[in-house]
């Protein structure tokens, strides 16, 4: 693809899986590439290379997330109205994160919830596999997760499939299939001053509320319990819109991406058999070939991050102000980092990817339990396959945010 | 062994080097000798302590220079100095070198951004001895650059690259060809050390020397084993090496992201030994059960460490 026909701005690319091909003509040609963008917003730096994203990650004083982490422009007042911990920095964001950040530590999680996990994931497969024609999304992928976070926030299994609603819709607001007014509409401006500017947030934020209220004071566990009860450690209680917001991103986060990673690790497998092969004669191969599933799948393709001065990077000055975009899935498949970046190999070494996150205090809060979600499923589903492949076309999700799939008809053979 | 030294300094001169980065003369009685590629601990209150490189004459008795970049450190660290004004006192402790110059013929001396501070000293060391040697200093601008006047004076040995006109260090030049007679000394951010470590893989053992500095974290200390009790093996880490570090280039499986103690990736089970804990993933509690470490910066109290790997 040649330099001027970029766009990484536009959503249908994305849907149409172009986003690799842009992705290696700018590390190749412009790696840090200026996209303009329609009005009212104001255009941004791309960022393309590995180091290069790491280093913006790892700098929160220049590169500040508190101007917000999506392309989308949010006016001043409206900040702090939808702000969670994705926006705020320094040592808030610390105390915020601390509040339930080792409920995620790989020990926690194993000694907490590996073996209920464990059984989840079973019953999963074997429910999928009572057919031989299926859609690996809607049968495999997309509940699991999110019957572990209702686990974490122990609300009634009966709720799952609200969460599930509300996640698509919030994380697809640029897929017209998941929510009335794409966020590239002008529809979408009266909401403006929800996050994801979708009018269901309200219903989401009632919820938590609710669940909230009712274990203030008690004794326990679960994360709605300790967000209710814990002081944060810089001693300034969580407000309302605290809660709120926090509630909202654990919906979301634990919710669509490790759905995607699992979908795009799957259909990697289809597509480069001798990867699938090698994981099914030897399923110890599943636990250290993780991290290649995972920066294969890279389920979010970028956030963003906002200039707090003026700065050169890659022979670009960077004005204060400017959005900053860092390309994880970009820089997982730099090819001065990742040999031959594009085969997938799960006995590759050392495979250190930006699939959560790099060297910030952002880095993605559940990666462990994606972690471990992705590697059971693995562990579970691939020694029953005697043979998958695809039966029709995959169906993306129109975004340049969320690398996801919607649509995955699969055959199976079980053994 | 005896006491380190540790006393309050006068700061005598505060001057600025380069965009964002001041350089402070550091007074005081009786100042221990010191060695290039020396670094001293600045105790800047509230348990914040920060190490810079000397970075002035060796021969310059009772005083100490060191070159502050302001960076983005989650604690305030380098903003704290860069607040110290003429006259100011400031309580320091060392010095300590893990980065000494070894004797040879040739020198090829790679700096980042700040980390020309240890090698500037070195610079001055081996040119008076007479040997031959190169510098290539990159840095984002020419103005972010510390130290370009007084290296200005060594002529065409010095290669200054800033990236905004000359792009990145031309790391394939410079390292492609391994030279048997040479020693490289490379100081700077993680991703030019990791390049540089990349391009040396076919030089001799023992021709690379790299000192690592991050705003946060101190690095270094004393070596000690490491027992990896999964996969049989023990290890010795080197000073100012990491636990991650050494067990990689074992070629023992481990993960890790931040690389400097923050995001806690690299969380790993401790079976025996005591943890000298210096990562802020772990609270007050969790790091007194000594269970688990962050092994990418904390290293251990004793001389032997068991670990679940």
């Amino acid at each position: 693809m040649n330099l001027d026909e970029v766009d990484l701005a536009d959503n249908d690319r994305f849907q149409r899986n172009e986003g690799w091909p842009q992705f290696d003509t700018l590390r190749r040609e412009d790696p840090v590439h200026w996209t303009a963008e329609a009005a009212p917003n104001r255009g941004f730096w791309s960022v393309m290379k590995y180091q290069d994203i790491w280093a913006v990650d790892r700098d929160t004083s220049l590169f500040t997330s508190e101007k917000f982490v999506n392309l989308e422009e949010v006016d001043d007042d409206l900040m702090d109205i939808r702000r969670s911990i994705l926006e705020t920095d320094g040592q808030r964001h610390l105390a915020l994160r601390q509040l339930i950040a080792r409920e995620f530590s790989p020990r926690n999680l194993m000694k907490n919830y590996e073996g209920f996990l464990r059984e989840l994931t079973k019953r999963t497969v074997d429910e999928a596999l009572t057919a031989t024609e299926f859609d690996f999304v809607e049968k495999i992928s997309a509940d699991f997760p999110i019957q572990v976070l209702a686990r974490l926030l122990d609300v009634p299994l009966e709720d799952t499939g609200q969460l599930i609603a509300w996640g698509n819709e919030m994380v697809g607001n640029t897929d017209p299939e998941f929510i009335e007014h794409t966020i590239d509409s002008p529809e979408s401006e009266k909401y403006k001053h929800l996050p994801f500017r979708s009018p269901t947030t309200q219903d989401v934020f009632d919820y938590g509320r609710a669940l909230r209220d009712r274990r203030r004071d008690g004794d326990g566990t679960d994360l709605i319990s300790q967000l209710a009860n814990k002081l944060p450690n810089d001693g300034v209680a969580m407000s309302d819109k605290d809660f709120d917001n926090y509630f909202l991103l654990l919906v979301i986060a634990g919710n669509e991406t490790t759905r995607h990673a699992i979908s795009n690790s799957m259909l990697a497998l289809i597509e480069q058999p001798d990867q699938l092969r090698l994981l099914q004669e030897d399923p110890s191969l599943i636990a250290s070939g993780l991290e290649e599933l995972l920066r294969w799948a890279s389920p979010v393709y970028h956030f963003r991050r906002t200039a707090t001065r003026d700065t050169s990077l890659g022979g670009k000055e960077i004005k204060e102000g400017d959005k900053v975009v860092m390309w994880f899935a970009s820089g997982n498949r730099d090819e001065d980092v990742f040999q031959d970046p594009y085969q997938l190999d799960v006995r590759r070494a050392n495979v250190d990817h930006l699939t959560f996150g790099k060297g910030s205090p952002h880095l993605c809060m559940g990666n462990a339990l994606a972690r471990m979600e992705v590697r059971l499923m693995f562990e579970e589903l691939l020694p029953r396959l005697a043979g998958i492949d695809l039966n029709g076309d995959v169906a993306r999700v129109r975004s340049n945010f969320v690398n996801g799939i919607k649509k995955f008809p699969v055959t199976v053979k079980t053994r | 062994m005896t006491a380190e030294f540790e006393a309050d300094l006068v700061v005598r001169e505060v001057e600025p080097a380069a965009e964002g980065v001041v350089a402070l003369s550091l007074a005081g009685e009786d100042l221990p000798d010191w060695t290039p590629g020396a670094h001293v601990d600045l105790i800047l209150g509230d348990g914040l302590v920060r190490q810079y490189s000397l970075c002035g004459r060796t021969g310059d008795p009772g005083c100490w220079r060191i070159a502050v970049l302001e960076t983005p450190d989650s604690r305030g660290g380098s903003r704290a100095v860069h607040r110290l004004a003429a006259g100011a006192t400031v309580r320091v402790r060392g010095p300590r070198n893990h980065f000494p110059v070894v004797a040879s013929p040739r020198y090829l001396f790679l700096a980042g951004g700040i980390g020309i501070t240890p090698l500037l000293p070195m610079i001055g060391e081996v040119s008076a001895a007479g040997a031959d040697w190169e510098l290539h200093y990159g840095g984002r601008t020419l103005e972010s650059m510390a130290f370009t006047d007084e290296l200005a004076a060594f002529g065409d040995r010095v290669h200054l690259v800033p990236e905004d006109t000359h792009g990145r260090l031309g790391l394939n030049g410079i390292l492609g060809t391994p030279r048997p007679d040479t020693l490289v000394y490379a100081c700077g951010p993680e991703g030019m050390l990791a390049a540089v470590e990349r391009h040396c893989v076919s030089w001799p053992p023992g021709s690379l020397h790299l000192e690592r500095f991050t705003a946060d974290v101190d690095r270094t200390g004393e070596p000690f084993e490491v027992v990896l009790e999964r996969s049989g093996r023990t290890l010795v880490v080197g000073p100012g090496r990491s636990i991650f570090e050494t067990v990689r280039a074992a070629g023992v499986g481990v993960l890790g992201s931040c690389l400097e103690g923050i995001c806690g990736t690299c969380e790993t089970e401790v079976l025996d030994g005591e943890v000298d804990h210096r990562d802020s993933v772990l609270d007050a509690d969790e790091r007194a059960s000594n269970e688990v470490m962050m092994i990418c910066v904390s290293r251990c109290r004793g001389s032997r460490l068991t670990l679940a790997l």
